[in-house]
């Protein structure tokens, strides 16, 4: 990272101003695909505030919620040790429980991955849009 | 369409456009007055006065932009059998006027008469001129849609062969899995949609995407309804859900009808125009499922992006958009929203 002005942050202030600024003189295509860029960079804005805590959180709660299913053992068990669901990935996680809430192994626990699936869907939309966000899930 | 690049295209299409014409209605048309419709997502738009002597009339080009396998669009070909057959009833929809072939060098699509209105969904709910166009959407949607589903399903019984006809939920489930990305939210929700679904309702004839956005309005109400590619044979209730879905009600929540008025004047107008029974329990399961094809047509825009086919601000804006729609979608099933 450049210890040098402008940061990262100001970098897209900036550009996002700009963006800004054209759809605000813009009419018709113009203005839309300028309202577009000063949206998509705010969506950059927000993950490099909310990405890294919120990638961490998940990387727990999927652990936690995918550990807890290989104890279980039997049908709505997971064919996966503890050591391996250590070192896999976010992305991979992400795979494992879509994969087990599609073949049926949480319809026991549903309430469980539906959880873990809102929380990350929360999270997705304050990076995308927090205002779309009903106000008791915009600071949980 | 903008830039030299763009400008050329057009062009061209201009130029194969004039031919085609010409070669329908005579050596002395011409073709003028080109404009470019913008907004459009899955089709090129292209308005334009085909001038014969004295007379001129105004219609609209629509030429196929998506292909991909996994495409949720019919063909222009059938799109326009449709139209045909519509149109025979005497409903309300831009008059078909004829079919792109081979020989035109245009690629697949139709021409159809330009109907004069406002489309455009945030003018549709605000523009002080369509005040009394939005007091009568919901009960005119209601006999639209008690007219078209009333259409034996026969007459169109080409759409009997494609995916959504013969399963919807497993149609997008199929074009959700071949975009290949993971998305938790989705997955929840499609086991959500496996495990309550309705029971079988009778087989109708119906738009698919009957919205704000793919209607024509004027001063006094519906001009005419656009947008024929996701028609197939289905539930009426499918039709419903897809119109009441929380995105198309552009922030008029409280107006469950595409933001315009309430499910009771849209369900009292279609049953006393002969349509069946509404089932509000099915209309909520298809309103859900409604949220999950919104969800799989922004993955056909992202990915549209992402693969070069496509590239454009507002498809790139799609891919994140996925995540609104699957919070609507969690929201409706925890019975948060209505």
């Amino acid at each position: 990272m450049s210890q040098d002005n402008p940061d990262i942050q100001e970098i897209l202030t900036t550009v996002k101003e700009f963006a800004e600024g054209v759809a605000g003189r813009s009419s018709g295509a113009e203005r839309y695909d300028a309202l577009c860029a000063a949206f998509l960079m705010g969506v950059l804005q927000r993950e490099l505030n909310l990405g890294g805590q919120q990638d961490d959180d998940q990387l727990a709660a999927l652990r936690g919620l995918l550990s807890e299913q290989s104890e279980q053992g039997g049908s709505a068990g997971l064919d996966l040790t503890e050591v391996e669901l250590t070192e896999m990935a976010l992305p991979e996680l992400y795979q494992v429980f879509s994969k087990n809430v599609r073949e049926g192994r949480y319809d026991h626990d549903w309430q469980s991955a539906f959880d873990f699936a809102f929380k990350q869907v929360v999270d997705k939309v304050k990076v995308t849009n927090p205002e779309h966000l009903e106000v008791e899930h915009r600071e949980s | 369409m903008s830039g030299a690049g763009g400008q050329a295209v057009i062009d061209n299409i201009v130029s194969k456009l004039s031919v085609a014409a010409r070669r329908r209605f005579g050596e002395a048309v011409l073709v003028e007055n080109i404009a470019v419709a913008t907004l459009g997502a899955s089709n090129r738009t292209l308005l334009f006065d085909l001038v014969e002597g004295t007379s001129r009339r105004r219609l609209v080009l629509r030429q196929e932009t998506v292909k991909s396998e996994f495409s949720p669009f019919i063909s222009t070909r059938d799109q326009y059998r449709i139209l045909k057959v519509v149109y025979g009833h005497g409903l309300l929809i831009p008059e078909p006027v004829f079919e792109l072939e081979a020989i035109d060098d245009l690629d697949n699509g139709f021409v159809v008469a330009c109907v004069e209105g406002e489309t455009l969904p945030k003018t549709l709910l605000t523009d002080p001129n369509l005040e009394t166009a939005r007091k009568r959407f919901a009960a005119q949607s209601g006999e639209f849609l008690a007219r078209l589903h009333a259409i034996d399903p026969a007459e169109v019984a080409f759409l009997e062969t494609t995916p959504d006809s013969i399963d919807p939920l497993q149609a997008q489930i199929d074009r959700y899995e071949g975009y290949g990305h993971c998305y938790p939210g989705l997955e929840v929700g499609i086991r959500w949609l496996e495990n309550n679904r309705p029971a079988d309702a009778q087989r109708k004839f119906i738009h698919g995407e009957y919205r704000n956005g793919n209607v024509i309005l004027g001063p006094e109400g519906i001009k005419a309804v656009l947008d024929w590619e996701c028609a197939h044979i289905g539930s009426a209730m499918e039709e419903f859900g897809w119109l009441c879905m929380r995105s198309w009600r552009y922030g008029q929540l409280d107006k469950p009808v595409a933001g315009f008025g309430p499910r009771s004047e849209l369900y009292s107008a279609y049953e006393a125009n002969g349509g069946e029974t509404v089932d509000e329990e099915a209309v909520r399961w298809w309103e859900i499922f409604a949220t999950f094809r919104w969800a799989v047509i922004n993955m056909m825009q992202i990915d549209g992006h992402m693969s070069g086919v496509r590239r454009s601000l507002p498809f790139a804006c799609c891919g994140r958009n996925i995540a609104m729609v699957e919070y609507d979608m969690l929201m409706a099933i925890k019975g948060d929203y209505s």
